[in-house]
């Protein structure tokens, strides 16, 4: 949860009628949902985590480190069950991690403040800027020069960290400490493994999803004018499209169009490079295309040939160039950035594929202009996907094919294997890291300003969120969204391999020509592919595909 | 003193002093090799010592440069007391400009990429050749060329700027500093206030001014060459106070009587001007061509700001993709040959364009 979402969520409770005022959509999912978000257990009254779910509780402003400290001190009883008083006395580690926007270090920092007091650890810290962190972590693994015990690191890292054997493996009592199985499923193994050994405390977890503005969807006059529309994609009625195909018709039908006198749009495309992050967007657009039911590859095929200029991935980038002339008239020139905050949340745009923040920011930001209109679901689905094994579209009898992309995984606690030779520093590392990761205080960072998006299936209690003053079918609507995702069996996940990120830059570049019209979609992604091959070869082949398949679990 | 020269007080070299000023040079330079080789062979794997890290060769370097600082002052007294006063500045230059120069030259011939299991190798002439067929860096390059050559319209609208501060106008000393604003400003808020705020396609002031103007859909960084125009627009109004600090110092550095002669001679505005004005400010103009252009030469921040370089490489600098290819590539070697390649180049060009304008000063003056 970010810090101005929760500021400006605590204001909104001051007004019920704000929350009041959601869409019809947010109750129709919260419904549909509804067997997905109360199957978790109840707790009770009082319990640890209904105690730091009030603290600092609605309407008293933003938690500062005293509250971080109480939540740390309430929540350490999972580490008094494996540690004894001072058993940690004279051990001192270095912990790695951000300072985004005075989050997660300074949180970590606030937590496990009462862990030291208790176990007589002391930890030093580094603070890193996001835009420094992946040159910092770079070096410090291809210099041999890693100089923390400890680091907050996203899971595609996990490749560049493994080949290296740098991380330390988690201990049992850590994973049950942690009450792993509670996570939802796509973060457990392969995700946070490397040869088959678990090296990561979740924290946090990341999806894209669909945002979709409903009051564009419910507008009568558009429904007149699309029953004109000739080709409709199987989108018999006006509504949010559930298929690429529907979106591609929809956003070409929005163009020109008004809604309530304003110049309305459909989806909104992300075509300028984010430092790699970008390609998420693209490959967002594709995986209902490539990701086939049962098959772990679509980025790469097990021997790390490049999937990336199969039918599957040129009709994605196909799209995005149809659509472009229907999209605002700078979209070129559009990172994620922009599509988010300058464009989605202030009114431009229908339909916009991002991570989860934009669901609770679209009700709260001062920016924003839709948050009474807004409403969220998992990416579209396709007609048919391809097979690329038999080098054919397929039509499955189950219906569309749908594939979320589960792009980042997100943040974890990694203890390096510096602490190994030590058993009394090994112990009290991963009892840090396990701290951090507790179930009861992973439900707070979920609720409170964090940085940290919800990870564990028990974040779906309804009752919990409404304990620190949330609407309970703002949050379910928006939860909804996430879970259907989590939880997809056919979700698409990113090999964590060495240097995936070069991968993602050098693409980033081929599909900017692509998306300006200097070459087609199948030269840009042929040239992806080569680029993506010719890499491979520099950072070795060999080990790369052995790589590839360690994290897809393919072996 | 003696024939009313005042000379210093000479400190007698001692011949014994001499001899162990020598002998610290000669302990202090074989301890730097010998620690230095270790290290290095310590690192290529050629022996088993390891220091694990460079601090060792660091601190037998300094140490070497305190034994020729005593070495000096042992064998020439007086002279080489003189010489301490440049010895820290000449070893830190060396150790922080040569060295890493050098240095960089060995990295750019290396296949060196921070993910690459294997480390780095030398691999000869492979990244000259990559770079040979890089279409990436040829349109960089050729964008250089188009912005550089906007050198020359932002010299003449520095200068117009600067005739005008020149002059007795109302509130002179108010518009000296608003000119310099711009320069004040870092181009990475500029690049946001103007890139991605006024010339925001919807709401923007600028899209708007355009619109009235009767541009239908004003986007300012979707066509190529509208693109390539407007960053270069957004740097020049930057820097043009720059330029125009220097032209405004050398106009009020000009002797006012050869104007009031031409005056009296009833020489025109015009001829003035071109005639007096423009060809005694032909040096200064040259510096501030000079500079304005290897400024230009690094432009990447507002290029990585506003378009990544976009669209299709329309903006793209040599700087800005030299920016990717090591910090979202980490692609150290080939960056390295990018730059160091690139820093030829800039010399090279610079070199002859200074010929140029300096022969073309001397036949204009």
């Amino acid at each position: 949860m970010r810090v101005h979402v929760y500021e400006l969520l605590m204001a909104m409770q001051k007004s019920r009628r704000d929350f009041l005022k959601g869409t019809a959509g947010a109750a129709a999912t919260l419904a549909a949902s509804s067997s997905i978000l109360s199957s978790t257990p109840s707790f009770a009254e009082d319990s640890i985590v209904s105690q730091i779910m009030k603290i600092p509780g609605a309407g008293n402003g933003s938690p500062t480190d005293a509250d971080w400290q109480k939540v740390g001190a309430l929540c350490l009883g999972p580490t008094k069950a494996n540690v004894q008083p001072g058993e940690f006395n004279g051990v001192e580690f270095s912990f790695m991690g951000l300072n985004n926007q005075n989050l997660h270090n300074f949180l970590f920092r606030g937590f496990l403040t009462p862990w030291e007091a208790y176990t007589g650890a002391k930890i030093k810290w580094i603070d890193l800027a996001q835009a420094d962190y992946n040159a910092r972590l770079q070096q410090s693994i291809a210099t041999g020069t890693a100089d923390f015990d400890i680091i907050e690191m996203g899971a595609p890292f996990e490749g560049d960290m493994g080949v290296k054997d740098l991380l330390s493996d988690m201990p049992d009592w850590v994973k049950t400490q942690i009450d792993f199985d509670d996570y939802v499923d796509y973060l457990k193994p392969p995700v946070g493994t490397w040869n088959g050994k678990i090296h990561r405390v979740t924290i946090d977890s990341d999806c894209h999803t669909m945002n979709i503005r409903t009051d564009v969807f419910s507008d009568s006059d558009l429904a007149k004018q699309w029953a004109d529309w000739k080709d409709k994609a199987g989108l018999a009625t006006w509504g949010a499209p559930k298929t690429w195909q529907q979106l591609q018709q929809v956003t070409k039908f929005l163009k020109g169009k008004k809604v309530k006198g304003k110049e309305v749009f459909g989806f909104l495309d992300q075509p300028k490079p984010w430092g790699g992050f970008q390609f998420y967007f693209t490959g967002s657009r594709a995986t209902a295309y490539a990701k086939y039911p049962g098959e772990k590859n679509w980025l790469f095929d097990e021997n790390m040939k490049p999937l990336v200029n199969n039918p599957a991935w040129v009709r994605a980038i196909q799209d995005v160039v149809d659509a472009l002339p229907s999209e605002p008239a700078d979209q070129i020139n559009a990172d994620p950035g922009t599509t988010a905050f300058q464009q989605f949340l202030p009114g431009t745009g229908a339909l916009l594929e991002w991570w989860g923040d934009i669901g609770t920011m679209a009700r709260t930001t001062d920016t924003s202009t839709i948050g009474d209109v807004v409403d969220f679901d998992i990416l579209p689905g396709s007609d048919d996907v391809y097979n690329f094994r038999k080098g054919q579209w397929e039509k499955l009898a189950s219906g569309p094919n749908q594939a979320p992309n589960m792009a980042y995984l997100g943040w974890g606690i990694y203890v390096m294997k510096t602490v190994d030779s030590d058993a009394k520093r090994h112990k009290a590392a991963w009892s840090a890291a396990a701290h951090l990761g507790g179930k009861d205080l992973s439900m707070w960072t979920a609720a409170y300003p964090s940085g940290f998006q919800p990870y564990r299936k028990s974040h779906t209690n309804l009752d919990l969120w409404a304990l620190a003053g949330y609407d309970k079918k703002y949050i379910g609507s928006y939860m909804k969204s996430q879970s259907d995702s989590y939880n997809h069996p056919n979700s698409a996940i990113e090999p964590r391999i060495p240097g995936i990120f070069q991968y993602y830059s050098i693409a980033e570049d081929e599909l900017q020509k692509t998306f300006a019209g200097k070459q087609t979609a199948q030269q840009g992604a042929d040239n992806v592919a080569a680029a993506w091959d010719k890499l491979t070869d520099k950072l070795g082949r060999e080990n790369q595909v052995k790589y590839y398949r360690i994290a897809m679990g393919l072996t | 003193m003696s024939s009313g020269r005042i000379e210093a007080a000479h400190e007698e070299v001692v011949p014994g002093q001499a001899s162990a000023g020598n002998w610290i040079f000669r302990l202090g330079s074989a301890f730097f090799v010998v620690v230095a080789a270790l290290q290095l062979c310590g690192a290529l794997g050629l022996i088993s010592i390891s220091f694990g890290n460079w601090r060792p060769t660091l601190f037998a370097f300094l140490l070497w440069g305190v034994a020729l600082g005593v070495s000096q002052v042992l064998k020439y007294g007086d002279f080489g007391k003189q010489t301490l006063f440049v010895l820290p500045a000449l070893l830190f230059t060396g150790a922080m400009v040569i060295f890493p120069t050098i240095f960089g030259f060995y990295i750019a011939f290396t296949d060196w990429n921070l993910n690459a299991q294997s480390g780095h190798h030398f691999n000869g002439l492979d990244n000259l050749r990559t770079l040979w067929a890089d279409s990436y860096f040829w349109n960089a390059l050729r964008n250089m060329v188009f912005y550089v050559a906007t050198v020359l319209v932002q010299y003449a609208i520095a200068f117009g700027l600067a005739l005008l501060l020149n002059t007795d106008i109302r509130a002179r000393k108010f518009f000296r500093v608003a000119f310099l604003l711009p320069f004040m400003l870092s181009p990475v808020a500029v690049s946001w206030m103007i890139g991605k705020s006024l010339m925001e396609n919807r709401f923007g002031p600028l899209a708007n001014f355009a619109r009235w103007l009767g541009w239908e859909n004003p986007a300012f960084f979707t066509d190529p060459w509208i693109a390539r125009t407007t960053i270069i627009a957004m740097d020049a109004w930057v820097w043009i106070p720059f330029m125009v600090i220097l032209l405004l110092a050398g106009l009020q550095a000009l002797p006012l009587d050869v104007k009031e002669a031409a005056k009296v001679d009833g020489a025109s505005q015009w001829q003035t001007f071109w005639e007096i004005t423009f060809p005694l400010m032909l040096p200064v103009s040259v510096t501030a061509i000079i500079l304005r252009t290897i400024f230009e030469l690094k432009l990447a921040d507002i290029v990585i700001n506003v378009t990544a370089g976009g669209p299709g490489g329309a903006t793209d600098t040599i700087s800005s993709f030299v920016y990717r290819e090591y910090r979202d590539r980490s692609n150290v070697g080939y960056a390295t040959m990018i730059a160091e390649v690139y820093l030829v180049l800039i010399i090279i060009f610079i070199t002859l364009l200074l010929k140029v304008a300096t022969r073309y000063v001397q036949k204009m003056t």
